[in-house]
């Protein structure tokens, strides 16, 4: 695939280096050449020039590209660069947005009349994620297939834990309906800025502090998994939430009707535009890492903590020291993946990254009718797909045993006819199933094969 | 300070002749009723005439002027001035109110909308002319002869915003339209035609044609005179007292919330706060009023509610009328009915004193700040009709709350050095700042002001001004740096 990138920013970079490392094909457009040489290390064209000049589109070859995905900063560049790239004649076109109504007010105008084909809201698609987490508290990570018949969680195994120190075969009995599935295991290691993932096995052996990671059936397998973290799943009600930015502002927003929400914002003229756009919220003026501040807004009645201010550092310090006070759920913004593995050992073990929510989303829209979906999840080396099994499919009318399925590799579930199911060794596959595989990346390969 | 005195003049040699014009409508009841003040009355319309002519030819100038601020202000202050001083002409030159300072403070109650009047016997003092006359001069000032007047004529339309502004009750004007001679236009529309329907039912359910048309028109000014002693009381046929109270009511509503009602924009009108707090309001109060009513005098309930509601009404939406003597009932209905007088109606509306939306304004923001002793460093906006009320607006209405109650202390604390004991006192100083009526105590409903000593009628005309222009544009007037300044 042929795919154009307008922006070089935090989530045009992540893209290219992404969808590079896919195999396609990706130029990559900014105003900046000094930004833009950071796109040397990847194997991409890169043009230094406007993103809605024809020129530099015609240059990046706007006729014969598959796909133009506008990122910059503005999103009236953004909208702009993909209405004249489809007049020029690219396929498919995305624009990041900001605003919320060209989603919501669909009826009032039709995007894809100005050649816009699709629109990401990268604050939105976190606070989505967000909203979900708080629901399932004790889950760190979330996501849901095919409109949630399956759900991806990963917790966090405590040391009051039932798994903690046993192997998957010993806590067979604590699945007696199979409705759910050990797909992966992210362990700390020495190395303290990489941590292991482990595709876990038969003989495997759970300890404290990993992150077990599952793929459950929407009734009754759910429940069961954040069971067994040895965390009570508490109901979240009063949040706290710290910064202001787009992400804090868009989350807020998203969840005021749901919750009791203060926010914490330095900046007065800005804490002043939230209170005066957002009602049901109290907007506080301070700082997030004044601790005594916030133990006089009762930090520590507060059923979680948000961190989502423009700087990673802060919200991951600001998030330990919620940490500290007691607080159950804390959501840490991570704009640093360097960081994700290293601040999950410190404790923050919820981190929101809107590169990466933002590139899962992309990715889905590019995969979109050919083989699989795909998902990576922060800190875990694995990837989950998802697969459709046709009839020409090696693993049609097959068991897994049948067929050579690697040992880096997982099936999580399958969906059919509308319905999750966790499966065993028995499984046949059939025509039409659409299965979750979790799987070591090198491993990646050889599971596709099994379904072409 | 330069101020642009040719234009200042102009426009209020304008306002003169629209005056004078309007006296002459008069005639025909004058003639209809053999009445020789029809003779005084073109006389009194004459000198209008040749005086707004000589103001207005002597200053035209064929370059337009761009209207400042402070023009606005003293064009609006002086107009309404000249206009209640040429206004009472009729009065003294028939002879039916001979006296200087009573035909003044009856002019000055008839333009301001206030209603209070100094005639012990309005049927027996006034011919038909004069009546007409008066309740005229209610029904000019209940929508602005300004606004008029920037509707009407041609050239304001520059400076018409400055001049809106000064005179148009409430916190800011919602222009209905881009253009302020549009809006100023389209307000007249609605108050002229609510006028002739009102006039068509009351004269459907029995009033005199004569009745009729004051009645009619004293009621969509929110003023209050009426052409009987016994004011409403006189009337007694609920139909029409319903009737009225539902007119009062709806001229006490924000005029750009009817426009949208005609519009069948009703969401606008269901989101309105101030609207919503208004009607429970009369709820309400009509409620304590008819349940302490009915505990005293156990009387008919439909006639116990009517009255109730119909007081209620009139004394809220500042038009004054009566149907009874509310300070014959009890104390607790005459503070009641006195604190009353504090309130108005809606901004937008005909109606004066303080308007609902100020008090539920400064009532939130009293809350907000009983939050923030509990947490210091939040930010709480004070939210009106789902919109954030700045600190300017807030700072604004406080200022102006304070400088009514301050202004209506030392209003009490003059008319109290007059003479008048201190009940009266402190009922006709809110009465008038208010521009209601009807005080209490020697003022009461079934009192007029005649009993009020010269000075004290010169006091209440300046309150009365004060009240319906709302504080600031004559108060600003009386600065010094108004003059000064640069």
């Amino acid at each position: 695939m042929r795919i154009i990138i307008a922006g070089c920013g935090e989530m045009g970079f992540h893209l290219s280096k992404l969808l590079a490392k896919e195999e396609h094909d990706i130029v990559i457009i900014d105003k900046d050449s000094d930004i833009l040489s950071q796109t040397e290390i990847l194997d991409v064209i890169s043009i230094v020039g406007s993103a809605t000049s024809y020129k530099v589109l015609e240059q990046a070859n706007i006729k014969s590209s598959d796909l133009l995905i506008a990122v910059t900063e503005s999103e009236e560049t953004n909208m702009i660069c993909c209405t004249i790239g489809k007049h020029l004649g690219v396929k498919k076109t995305i624009a990041r947005i900001s605003n919320s109504d060209f989603i919501h007010r669909k009826d009032a105008f039709d995007l894809s009349s100005v050649g816009i084909d699709e629109v990401i809201f990268p604050e939105a698609l976190a606070a989505k994620e967000i909203r979900k987490l708080l629901k399932e508290s004790a889950a760190i990570t979330t996501f849901s297939f095919e409109g949630g018949v399956l759900e991806f969680i990963g917790i966090p195994i405590g040391k009051d834990s039932v798994l903690n120190g046993k192997s998957l075969k010993e806590t067979n009995y604590l699945n007696p309906d199979q409705n759910f599935t050990p797909v992966a295991i992210l362990r700390d290691e020495e190395d303290v800025v990489k941590n292991k993932t482990i595709i876990p096995r038969a003989d495997d052996i759970f300890e404290a502090s990993d992150h077990a990671y599952f793929v459950a059936q929407k009734d009754g397998g759910v429940d069961r998994v954040l069971a067994l973290s040895g965390k009570k799943q508490h109901q979240i009600k009063d949040l706290m939430i710290y910064g202001g930015g787009p992400m804090a502002f868009v989350t807020a927003k998203h969840l005021s009707k749901k919750y009791k929400i203060k926010l914490i914002e330095e900046d007065r003229k800005r804490a002043e535009e939230i209170a005066a756009a957002i009602p049901n919220i109290m907007v506080l003026n301070g700082s997030g890492t004044d601790l005594e501040f916030l133990m006089k807004e009762n930090l520590e009645y507060m059923d979680a903590f948000l961190s989502l201010t423009g700087e990673t550092e802060k919200n991951i310090l600001a998030a330990l020291a919620a940490k500290e006070t007691g607080i159950k759920k804390v959501i840490a913004l991570v704009g640093n993946m360097e960081y994700i593995p290293l601040s999950q050992n410190m404790g923050v073990d919820t981190l929101i990254n809107k590169k990466l929510i933002a590139a899962d989303f992309i990715s889905k829209h590019i995969k979109k009718g050919e083989l699989e979906d795909l998902h990576s999840i922060y800190g875990l080396d694995a990837d989950v797909i998802e697969l459709n099994v046709n009839e020409k499919s090696k693993i049609c009318n097959n068991t897994i045993k049948d067929v050579d399925f690697p040992k880096s590799a997982v099936i999580g579930g399958v969906i059919r006819n509308n319905r999750g199911v966790t499966v065993r060794g028995d499984f046949v596959f059939e025509n039409n199933d659409k299965v979750v595989v979790m799987c070591l990346q090198d491993s990646r390969k050889s599971v596709q094969t099994l379904f072409k | 300070m330069k101020f642009n005195i040719k234009v200042i003049v102009n426009i209020v040699g304008i306002l003169l002749i629209i005056n004078g014009i309007l006296m002459l409508t008069c005639l025909p009841f004058s003639f209809y009723n053999n009445e020789s003040s029809w003779f005084e009355i073109s006389l009194s319309s004459v000198i209008n005439l040749i005086v707004g002519c000589i103001l207005y030819v002597f200053t035209r100038t064929k370059t337009t002027t761009n209207l400042k601020k402070r023009d606005g202000y003293l064009i609006v202050t002086s107009s309404w001035f000249f206009l209640s001083l040429f206004g009472m002409l009729p009065y003294i030159l028939s002879n039916q109110i001979p006296d200087f300072t009573n035909a003044f403070f009856e002019s000055v109650s008839g333009y301001t909308t206030t209603g209070a009047t100094i005639l012990d016997d309005i049927d027996g003092t006034l011919d038909h002319g004069l009546m007409y006359w008066r309740s005229l001069t209610q029904y000019m000032g209940g929508m602005g002869i300004i606004v008029l007047a920037v509707a009407i004529l041609p050239f304001l339309g520059i400076g018409g915003m400055q001049l809106f502004v000064a005179e148009a009750p409430g916190i800011s004007p919602d222009k209905l339209r881009p253009r302020i001679k549009e809006t100023a236009k389209r307000l007249w529309l609605i108050y002229l035609s609510f006028t002739i329907i009102l006039f068509f039912i009351l004269y459907g359910e029995g009033m005199t044609f004569f009745d009729a048309v004051n009645h009619s028109m004293t009621t969509m000014a929110t003023g209050g005179f009426s052409t009987k002693n016994e004011s409403i009381g006189y009337f007694d046929s609920p139909v029409i007292q319903y009737t009225i109270a539902f007119f009062m009511a709806l001229s006490a509503t924000n005029f750009t919330l009817i426009y949208f009602g005609l519009k069948f924009e009703f969401r606008k009108i269901l989101q309105n706060e101030e609207f919503k707090f208004y009607l429970l309001f009369i709820i309400i109060l009509t409620s304590i009023v008819f349940f302490t009513l009915y505990n005293i005098d156990n009387n008919n309930i439909e006639k116990t509610f009517r009255t109730a509601l119909f007081n209620v009404v009139a004394i809220l939406t500042t038009t004054g009328y009566a149907s009874a003597d509310y300070t014959s009932w009890s104390t607790f209905m005459t503070v009641l009915f006195f604190l009353l007088m504090f309130f108005g109606a809606t901004a937008g509306s005909t109606s004066g004193g303080v308007k609902l939306i100020r008090h539920m304004i400064l009532l939130k923001n009293s809350f907000v700040e009983l939050k923030k002793q509990l947490h210091p460093s939040a930010i709480i906006p004070v939210r009106i009709n789902n919109t954030v009320v700045t600190r300017d607006v807030i700072l604004n209405i406080q200022a102006f709350i304070i400088l009514y109650i301050f202004l209506f202390s030392i209003g009490t604390v003059l008319l109290s050095l007059t003479g008048v004991d201190f009940i009266t006192a402190v009922g006709a100083s809110g009465s008038a700042i208010g521009n209601v009526g009807p005080g209490i105590g020697d003022v009461g409903p079934s009192e007029t002001y005649s009993s009020i000593p010269t000075t004290g009628k010169y006091i209440l005309c300046v309150l009365m001004f004060l009240g319906r222009l709302e504080l600031f544009t004559v108060l600003l007037i009386l600065t010094p740096f108004f003059w000064r300044d640069h």
